[in-house]
């Protein structure tokens, strides 16, 4: 058996789409229903420079998954969403805390709090391994292939599919929603935070609630990709879109956009290459973003060459 | 300093091989690795631990020393820098370059992943600084991505490893949440030169380091190579996280940057002591966390190291001298009793002040009227005077001992000379000085009342016309008749 | 490019001696967007030289640019006669004060003696002449008392002080000072100009970016007018009149009447 396993068309490029849609379909689809809701949150993230408070948060939630189940003895969805906002809120508030009351800074501080929580975790799930149903290959690598073949859930009598697409969908259907209630909220809580504040707009709640958005997104997201690669799916599409366009409406757009491109991608990619699909996806979305990067209309690498070229003609004019 | 934390390093070491001598028990247990024996109890683990009884404890042991040391060591520029979220991109992103150093000859072979790991990690971070310099995107933004961007392609090639079927005893699967027990000679080997190399480096190139961190500009105009400075930092800090991932783990290794730079910088205000304090608590959490790991079956190291690092960090949040939230709110405390203190003097100063003196005590009543507090509240004021001897009472009554006279005329002398300063040299209102004078008052030090008597010529006049008690009485040797009959103590003594 | 601008521009001065600073056609862009414009100037010795202008003006693009701490998109700077990588250590510079983090682990003592570390040249340690030297440094802005302060502690004049006790450190002969008066009380702003004044009469050049239009015409001998090219170089009388500064600032208003004040008492 090679490292690179044999190339074969049908197999990596006709099969996904025809004889076995049932199971790829389902990846592809989760794939796709991670990108956008995380995009989505990414890209206000990328807005107010925060995007590692992203991956904080996306480090920390793990204790509060594993105290819930150990709590509650159930992986069920509201105690995993409890436990996530829990671990989210502290995470935030623990970053406040170090960085008003010292002289370490926020960089320091998120290093800080988010590998002590997330060291935490990860004791825990080694410590109670027996009774924990998570393994330290889930946290990082995600269970993508294992979707597709989990019972899907019913309600109401029509079979819907597998419990974690539907409750990543609820996600994305949630964020959608946020975003067109509390679009100019949002959008001058994140450009002018002060103006916003003399505005009447709570900024330090906003903050907090676009925390707990976060959480809820990532603790959905956790089990297909892992906790490593949201970070990369919340930060891929909001920086490609943001190669793109100036405007926040059409960033939106170009995330979705992004995020059902690299689904399909990576899903290709990790049939011919037979490796991690949630990794295949991180790839082909970093292979989007370099493509924006070279040939993006304002500060794409071709357009600024173009420009410096121009630029230089015409000051010897 | 550098040279000393190397040899406590050797002088511990030199004990553990004093302790192998001795016990001949766990000698048997030589061969075997610690993550193969499952059946032991916990004391035992600790036992042979503590003892240094065989080669993989004692391998253990000084990996993690040498790692605290390159870690605490470089941490401390990337703290002061704000760079810290610089060591978390730069951890995950030689994870690509593991994988490939595995797949040089499928094997665990240290020089390969060192050399893989150094590439992808230079690759990684001179990305970041292209994307920040050619788009919009910012650091942040960027060191998001490409955190993850590498880290996914890291974990798409270890996933094609494992399919191999030498795959799974290659051990990668190791470096992402560290295993102290699987570090072997010559991991040491390499450690070893890498930890020379950067003590070697950091203390031949302290200065410049120093200088490039603090104001990389000015360092330019003093001739300085600064961009090669920065660019040998960066490369130094890359050798450290490759060598501190067997047993950290990709995942965690930033912390171990961060967190025990993060707890020096809380101890001390100086650049050497940090990096000293840091490769000292670096040095102390590695070993702390090893042990940790060891008294389980299958626990990884990593994580046991960042929360022995954090343990320390939160001690030193809150009990670090002068910069800790408790020494703090102590003295935040003694000062807002302090000054509750000679606020309560002050009113019994000029209730008497108002009868010229004529009494020698209050009425807690009074006081109450005064102070505008109720009864209770004065009583506790009162209470906290008779406490440190300021004062004492008979019945309902108050009076000052000579200390609480002294304060009390020292307080009322500042506050009246302030106000004075104000309307004479500020040229303010005499009815604006008041609240100012309120607070300056409990701060003013015995240097600045004297400047201020000399720029106010020794004047004995507020400008509300009320008199300045005078330095003698406040002194407490009252031996003119003026002084007397201003303090009324003078006058009972 | 518009010929009259240039020649205005062309103040310079006696051609001949050796002079401190020569620019000559310098323009620097951020990004596509350009911020200082074919900036030409030969600059005397041994004078204290004011650069003034409105914000975005490019004063501290200038004297960075000169420094070589900006890369120039064109044109060359001359440093006594040499390029400026060779002439580094006879250039001295004070930042600005924000540039830095004031919480960095250093005490007043480590930032002046950073400013030997030109002369000392790479990797050797500062030595007891250095130690002293830069104690002579402080007890010149009147900091020794604070030598074993962290920075963090001190106030917005004794930072300002402390830096200017790191540049003296440089023993050099050009100084580059960046708004070395931003945030300073009236006591640190007389002790900084007396001790500028002092430099210039040991025969040193000073550049000190400044933004006070009333102060400016009595605190230098010589004004750069700067709004991204230019406008005026010369000696303060010649060049401190309504007609150039309205030129420098633009329909500023309120700026404008500051400069009628300005002038107007300086008719009087």
């Amino acid at each position: 058996m090679s490292f690179i396993p044999h190339f074969s068309v049908h197999q990596v490029f006709i099969a996904p789409w025809t004889t076995d849609i049932s199971s790829y379909g389902w990846i592809m689809l989760m794939t796709f229903l991670v990108g956008a809701a995380c995009g989505l949150v990414g890209n206000y993230l990328i807005l107010r420079r925060m995007a590692l408070m992203g991956d904080a948060i996306s480090h920390s939630v793990l204790p509060g998954i594993v105290v819930a189940f150990l709590v509650t003895g159930s992986r069920g969805t509201v105690p995993m969403f409890a436990g996530a906002v829990a671990a989210a809120v502290l995470t935030t508030v623990l970053i406040e805390v170090i960085h008003r009351h010292s002289v370490i800074k926020q960089d320091a501080a998120i290093g800080i709090a988010f590998s002590s929580l997330f060291a935490l975790g990860v004791i825990l799930i080694a410590v109670f391994a027996d009774t924990v149903d998570l393994d330290q290959d889930c946290v990082l690598n995600g269970e993508l292939p294992l979707i597709a073949v989990s019972p899907p859930m019913t309600l109401a009598g029509m079979t819907l599919g597998p419990p974690a697409v539907v409750r990543m969908g609820c996600v994305l259907f949630f964020s959608c929603g946020l975003i067109l209630l509390f679009y100019k909220e949002l959008l001058l809580s994140s450009f002018d935070p002060a103006l916003a504040s003399a505005m009447g707009l709570r900024s330090g709640w906003i903050h907090q609630l676009l925390m707990i958005w976060l959480s809820i997104t990532v603790v959905s997201a956790f089990e297909a990709v892992g906790s490593i690669l949201v970070i990369a799916m919340l930060i891929l599409p909001g920086a490609t879109a943001a190669l793109i366009s100036d405007r926040l409406v059409v960033r939106l757009g170009w995330s979705l956009v992004h995020a059902a491109l690299s689904a399909v991608l990576g899903l290709h990619l990790s049939i011919g290459l037979d490796c991690s699909p949630s990794g295949a996806a991180v790839v082909a979305g970093s292979f989007l973003f370099g493509v924006a990067w070279v040939f993006g209309p304002q500060d794409g690498l071709v357009s600024r060459w173009w420009s410096r070229k121009e630029g230089r003609t015409e000051t010897l004019v | 300093m550098i040279p000393l934390t190397s040899s406590s390093a050797r002088q511990f070491l030199g004990i553990g091989g004093l302790f192998v001598g001795l016990n001949s028990l766990t000698t048997t247990l030589c061969a075997a690795r610690i993550g193969d024996i499952t059946e032991t109890v916990w004391q035992a683990q600790a036992l042979r631990f503590l003892t240094l009884a065989d080669p993989s404890v004692r391998f253990a042991v000084l990996g993690t020393v040498l790692l605290g040391i390159v870690c605490g060591l470089l941490g401390g520029f990337l703290v002061v820098r704000r760079m810290s979220l610089v060591g978390d991109a730069l951890s995950h992103a030689v994870l690509p370059g593991v994988a490939l150093g595995f797949l040089w000859n499928m094997e665990k072979d240290p020089v390969a992943i060192f050399i893989g790991a150094t590439v992808a990690g230079l690759l990684g971070t001179g990305l970041v600084h292209l994307i920040t310099r050619t788009t919009r995107l910012k650091e942040d933004a960027a060191l998001g991505m490409i955190l993850a961007g590498f880290f996914g392609a890291g974990l798409c090639l270890m996933s094609m490893f494992q399919r191999l079927p030498t795959g799974n005893k290659t051990g990668i699967d190791k470096f992402l949440f560290g295993q102290a027990s699987a570090i072997g000679a010559e991991d040491i080997r390499l450690m070893t030169v890498v930890t020379v190399l950067v003590l070697g480096l950091i203390c031949v190139g302290y200065k410049e380091f120093l200088l490039v961190s603090f104001d990389p500009g000015f360092s330019k105009v003093c001739a300085l190579p600064t961009r090669w400075l920065q660019h040998g930092l960066m490369l130094l800090l890359t050798f450290s996280v490759v060598i501190a991932l067997q047993a950290v783990g990709a995942v965690l290794v930033s912390a171990m940057l961060i967190t025990p730079a993060a707890t020096a910088y809380l101890l001390t205000d100086r650049m050497h002591r940090m990096l000293i304090y840091g490769t000292l608590i670096g040095m102390l959490s590695g070993v702390t966390g090893a042990f940790l790991s060891f008294l389980g079956t299958h626990l990884p190291t990593g994580p046991f190291m960042v929360l022995s690092a954090s343990g320390f960090f939160v001690v030193a949040f809150f009990f670090a001298p002068n910069r800790g939230v408790i020494p703090r709110w102590w003295m935040a405390r003694s000062q807002r009793i302090r000054i509750v203190r000679e606020n309560t003097l002050k009113a019994v100063y000029q209730i008497l002040e108002n009868e010229e003196f004529r009494r020698e005590s209050v009425s807690l009543r009074e006081l109450a009227e005064r102070r505008r507090l109720t009864f209770d509240e004065v009583f506790r004021e009162v209470r906290s005077l008779i406490s440190v001897n300021f004062a004492t009472a008979v019945d309902d009554s108050v009076a000052l001992t000579p200390s609480g006279w002294q304060r009390a005329a020292s307080i009322v002398r500042n506050h009246r000379l302030w106000e004075l300063y104000l309307t004479h040299a500020v040229q303010m209102a005499p009815d604006h000085v008041h609240d100012d004078a309120e607070k300056i008052e409990h701060v003013l030090g015995e240097d600045a009342v004297r400047q201020l008597e000399r720029r106010l010529e020794f004047a004995d006049r507020d400008p509300h016309g009320r008199p300045i008690p005078a330095v003698q009485a406040i002194h407490g040797h009252p031996n003119g008749s003026r002084e007397k009959r201003v303090t009324g103590y003078g006058k009972s003594s | 490019m518009d010929l009259s601008d240039r020649s205005s521009s062309l103040t310079t001065a006696p051609i001949g001696e050796e002079s401190p600073l020569e620019v000559h056609d310098l323009t620097v862009a951020y990004r596509k967007k350009p911020v200082l414009w074919g900036v030409d100037l030969r600059a005397p010795a041994g004078k204290l030289i004011g650069i003034l202008g409105p914000n975005g003006a490019g004063k501290s693009t200038l004297i960075k640019a000169c420094m070589g701490l900006l890369p120039a998109s064109a044109g060359w700077v001359k440093v006594f006669g040499k390029p400026i990588n060779q002439s580094l250590l006879r250039v001295g510079y004070v930042p600005q004060r924000e540039s830095v983090d004031w919480d960095f682990p250093v005490n007043v003592m480590d930032v002046v003696l950073m400013g030997r570390y030109g002369k000392l040249g790479l990797f050797r340690r500062p030595t007891a002449a250095d130690r002293s030297c830069a104690r002579d440094c402080l007890e010149r802005v009147k900091m020794l008392p604070f030598a074993d302060r962290q920075i963090s502690n001190l106030s917005g004049g004794q930072q300002q002080r402390v830096f200017l006790a790191r540049a003296l450190a440089q023993e050099s002969d050009l100084y580059f000072m960046d708004e070395p008066f931003a945030g300073v009380d009236a006591a640190t702003e007389t002790a900084i100009i007396e001790l500028l004044h002092e430099l210039r009469h040991q025969g040193k050049t000073l550049f000190v970016v400044h933004h006070d239009l009333p102060t400016a015409r009595n605190y230098f001998d010589w004004l750069l007018l700067l709004n991204m090219r230019v406008v005026a170089f010369g000696p303060t009388e010649h060049v401190f009149t309504y007609d150039l500064l309205q030129k420098t600032y633009g329909g500023r208003l309120t700026i404008l009447s500051e400069v009628a004040e300005a002038v107007r008492v300086k008719e009087a």
